[in-house]
């Protein structure tokens, strides 16, 4: 059942309102720093306030204008996009009490054009998450990269500045593709709106409908970073850590796997996948990434980049459960876009502090920092062990799910690269815990003054066991992921 | 008021005022306003008869009431009210904006630049408005002329030089243009554009016809330049006085485009889009201009040499569009055509704050620009991002059907080359951006905006290109029967 409602259309509109008001207020810190606040505070409530709604199986419909004969521009709130929207939006509010303790703390310039950058990105990325058709995801696509490459090429060095090309060249390459593919789309089907199941059926031969899955899974795939077209996202660990942590490890990277699992739900459908033969193109990819990615972070000894390999081989992980096309892979794929989004951010936060703390980027330089920064570094460590997915801790429960996936699909070769994950997870987090916590003969004092920064890694790093323990969390997590794999795979 | 003369009002408001404005001449103040009562004027006429033509009707306006095919007909159908609207509107707000720039740039010239401005547009609206061959190159040569004065009128010397080779081809042209006028004349013996399209339903395309149709189109495309027809422009852009150049860029080409498409349909007929091979020669000449002009632009140092390769680019992706023959391409150009000349005149108009004010036309001193024209540089992002065609913004709309317009008519290769030429696009519009906001030019920075008139109008333009980007599928389904009606496409 469809209700017409504001409520999406608000949500986008109240950080870009930000993002204004921001701009206008660069004068005042503290008033500029409250909108955010004040932003992202009301954006979850507004986003919350859809739960109930969605939950009884209705879906939230704003409409834009009609495009084309049988192509309305709309937003639609379903389950997979309110559960994306509430990572994301969620998250902001704690990465918002982080960026000020960063950016204050290191006295960065250019504070308000990053604040207002930030704003709008959460505007595109809700956006994404409430699109009802390609087009407006496409719209908020662009937006999304747009509203980042002032963050990514923030610091204005020449890396910085490269990386911001590189950025670019990237997701705007794989938005023109992206593109094509809905126009394609459309004038071999005359519409565009997302259906549970997929719209695609015999709407060319398989051959085409096989190329046109790969090119757009190219047009999504870009944003999460999937192999081989990854490379812009350690490179861009150039940015702010704060940045990274809710852009790189929740927004950008999320919305293109969140437009992935779109692809393959509402507009292929798990039948024509399987029919095509193209879960298991999809399912190799992701698997060579999870393994290819993990491999990498092994080499990596600046912290900042090894999570963005980790990341890379986490985002694998959600692409690969969805490759799998049975309901428990699709559940355990968004239970792990939820999931990964909280231990990543913990992990990234870590970094962050404790580069505002010591000024230290390299892992080899991290000895005995844990005594320095104890919270901090628990913290991580609950962030590294969930990530592995020890149970009791929210990983376990995403990756539980997306063996079951593995399992039902009889793909052992997943099931064996998930598994496996796991222990390359264990072996480049915990080395970094281990040195963390190494004596080195000196006497740290324990230094974690200024709240705004090092509280936020101990709030998520609770969230990730909270939401490995408590019932409750993961009854309503599993509520919406159930409610859009039943969509999806009918029963 | 009879509507039948709409038409003639349109034009005389521009054209009567421009022999007023030289009385005034040592005022300039009072020649910007006069100008600008003129264009509002043509606006309010303009505006008018879109709401009488708006439901597919035809003001046809006979002068001095002899009837077609004897006299000179005009006429004001959706698309010329669109089109007059489009300039006349533009051609304000340009004005509008450079009171200032035209007193600081044109002292050299002791020509009256009003007059030659108001002579300009009111040619302008006449080639939107005429529905005569020969007419049209009356008006054609008028605008034509105007705008060599307009080029030459700078204190920069270049203009001079750059103004005498536009000249030159400008003439070759019209010459092609009044050459293939005669071929047609002799062949059918009438100029009225709907009289003619008869005659020529049933002569069939004889040699003489062929020619005269051949040599026309070479005319306009070398009018509008269409690569590789384009030589003149990036000087003429270039070199012209600041206010000189965001007013011809945006819409001289656009109206020599608006009357090759309005020849084609309207007078010789659709059909010959694929029976004389026009349709494919167009796609060749558009995608040669859209990879060569955005690699030149990609290549410039001056700001508004940029811009004018930038148009080079975007009038062959129109042209391409035009040359698919599927009409949501069709449709989805007409949108272009407004899109890019608001898009255009913002970028022009910034092009003169940034030199009027700091003296700045090279992109890599754009850096020094930085946090120093807040508002201005805001309304530069917004006309670039949309260039680049960023959702919502106008310029997306466009190439959207454009896009979904060559997938229709089964040319996916062309579909490819849309989404190329935005890529192309961003390259070096992001090429600018990168040198305003992201090289470390560290200073205390003092606010200095542009003179207030300059930063409404680039402001009002940013606006409207997100209020447009609104508008744009609204304007298309309007559009899609109106500004080519069913009997034409």
């Amino acid at each position: 059942m469809e209700i017409y409602s504001i409520r999406p259309i608000l949500a986008i509109l109240v950080s870009a309102i930000a993002a204004a008001l921001i701009l206008f207020t660069n004068k005042h810190k503290n008033l500029r720093e409250s909108w955010t606040l004040i932003a992202a505070t009301l954006k979850f409530l507004i986003v919350l306030s859809l739960f109930p709604l969605v939950t009884e199986g209705k879906v939230v419909v704003f409409k834009f204008f009609e495009l084309l004969p049988g192509v309305t521009c709309s937003l639609r709130v379903d389950a997979l996009g309110l559960y994306f929207a509430l990572v994301s939006s969620g998250l902001w509010i704690v990465t918002s009490i982080f960026s000020i303790g960063y950016m204050r703390g290191l006295q960065e310039h250019e504070q308000t054009r990053y604040f207002a950058s930030f704003a709008l990105s959460l505007s595109a990325t809700i956006g994404i998450a409430f699109a009802g058709d390609l087009l407006t995801m496409f719209a908020f696509y662009e937006l999304l990269t747009i509203a980042t490459y002032p963050l990514v090429a923030h610091k204005e060095t020449q890396e910085a500045i490269v990386a911001g090309r590189k950025y670019l060249v990237y997701c705007l390459g794989a938005a023109s593709v992206f593109l094509f593919c809905i126009a394609w789309t459309y004038s071999q089907t005359g519409t565009l709106t997302f259906q549970p199941g997929g719209f695609l059926e015999n709407a060319a031969d398989p051959k085409t409908l096989g190329l046109l899955f790969i090119l757009f899974i190219y047009g999504a795939g870009v944003k999460s970073a999937l192999f081989p077209v990854h490379a812009w996202l350690p490179t861009a660990m150039v940015a702010p850590t704060p940045v990274s942590a809710l852009l790189h490890a929740v927004a950008v990277v999320k919305a293109g796997v969140f437009g992935i699992l779109r692809i393959v739900g509402f507009v292929f459908g798990p039948d024509l996948i399987r029919d095509i033969g193209m879960g298991n193109v999809l399912a190799f990819l992701a698997g060579f990434t999870i393994l290819f990615a993990s491999m990498m972070a092994l080499a990596q000894d600046n912290l900042k980049r090894r999570l963005a390999y980790s990341t890379i081989s986490q985002l694998a992980y959600i692409v690969l459960g969805s490759a799998l096309l049975t309901p428990s892979g699709y559940v355990g794929s968004m239970l792990h876009l939820s999931n990964h989004a909280m231990m990543k951010i913990t992990l990234f936060f870590c970094a962050g502090v404790i580069y505002v703390k010591t000024h230290k980027e390299n892992i080899s330089e991290m000895r005995g920092i844990g005594y320095k920064l104890p919270w901090t570094m628990i913290a991580f460590t609950v962030g590294a062990i969930g990530l592995s997915g020890f149970p009791a801790f929210s990983g376990f429960i995403s990756k539980w799910y997306l063996c079951k996936g593995a399992i039902e699909a009889k793909l052992w070769g997943a099931l064996a690269i998930y598994l496996g994950g796991a222990l390359l997870n264990a072996a480049y987090l915990v080395p970094v815990v281990v040195t963390a916590f190494s004596r080195n003969g000196q006497n740290f004092k324990p230094d974690e003054s200024s709240w705004t920064l090092t509280k936020p890694p101990v709030i998520t790093a609770i969230l990730t066991i909270l939401f490995g323990l408590i019932p409750l969390l993961i009854g309503w997590q599993l509520e919406l992921a159930n409610m859009a794999a039943r969509g999806i795979f009918g029963g | 008021m009879n509507p039948n003369m709409i038409p003639a009002l349109i034009f005389l408001c521009p054209f009567m005022t421009a022999l007023m404005v030289p009385f005034f001449h040592t005022k300039r103040s009072v020649s910007q306003i006069l100008t600008l009562a003129a264009l509002a004027g043509s606006f309010f006429f303009s505006l008018k008869g879109l709401s009488i033509t708006g439901n597919g009707s035809v003001i046809h306006h006979y002068m001095g009431n002899w009837t077609p095919p004897y006299g000179i007909e005009w006429r004001l159908d959706t698309l010329s009210a669109f089109m007059s609207l489009l300039v006349s509107a533009l051609a304000f707000i340009v004005i509008f904006a450079t009171g200032v720039t035209v007193e600081k740039e044109c002292t050299n010239a002791k020509i009256p630049y009003y007059t030659i401005v108001l002579l300009h547009v009111a040619s302008l609206l006449g080639i939107i408005l005429t529905h005569d061959l020969f007419n049209l190159f009356v008006f054609l040569e008028v605008a034509s002329l105007t705008a060599y004065a307009l080029v030459a009128s700078g204190n920069d010397t270049r203009g001079n030089v750059a103004s005498f080779r536009y000249l030159l081809i400008g003439t070759a042209g019209a010459s092609f243009y009044l050459l293939g006028v005669g071929y047609l004349y002799a062949a059918t013996g009438t100029l009225n554009m709907t009289d003619m399209a008869l005659r020529l339903q049933e002569l069939g395309i004889s040699r003489t016809v062929f020619l005269g149709v051949t040599l026309i189109l070479i005319g306009l495309a070398i009018k509008m330049g269409l690569f590789p027809f384009h030589g003149w422009l990036p000087d003429a852009y270039t070199h012209a006085s600041d206010s000189a150049s965001a007013l011809i860029a945006p819409l001289m080409t656009k109206v020599m485009i608006y009357s090759f498409i309005r020849i084609v349909l309207w007078v010789i007929g659709r059909n010959t889009l694929t029976t004389l091979g026009i349709g494919p020669i167009l796609t060749v000449f558009g995608t040669l201009a859209i990879v060569a002009g955005s690699i030149m632009a990609f290549m410039q140092r001056r700001f508004k040499r940029l811009l004018a390769y930038s148009s080079i680019s975007h009038i062959g992706l129109i042209m391409l569009a035009f040359g698919l023959g599927n009409k949501t391409a069709l449709i989805g150009a007409f949108l272009h055509i407004l899109n890019h000349a608001c898009m255009k005149a913002a970028l022009f108009l910034v092009a003169a704050t940034a030199y009027h004010r700091h003296g700045i036309d090279d992109i890599f001193d754009f850096s020094k620009l930085r946090g120093k024209m807040p508002y201005t540089m805001a309304a530069f992002c917004v006309a670039a991002l949309s260039m680049v065609g960023i959702p919502p913004l106008a310029g997306f709309f466009g190439k959207w059907y454009i896009l979904v317009g060559s997938l229709q008519a089964g040319k996916p290769i062309f579909a490819v080359l849309v989404v190329l030429s935005s890529l192309l696009t961003a390259l070096y519009f992001f090429k600018v951006i990168e040198q305003t906001f992201f090289h470390r030019q560290k200073e205390n920075v003092t606010v200095q905006e542009g003179p207030l008139a300059l930063v409404i109008s680039t402001g009002s333009l940013a606006i409207g290109l997100l209020i447009l980007g609104y508008f744009a599928p609204a304007i298309f389904h309007w559009g899609f029967n109106l500004l080519v009606p069913a009997g034409v496409f």
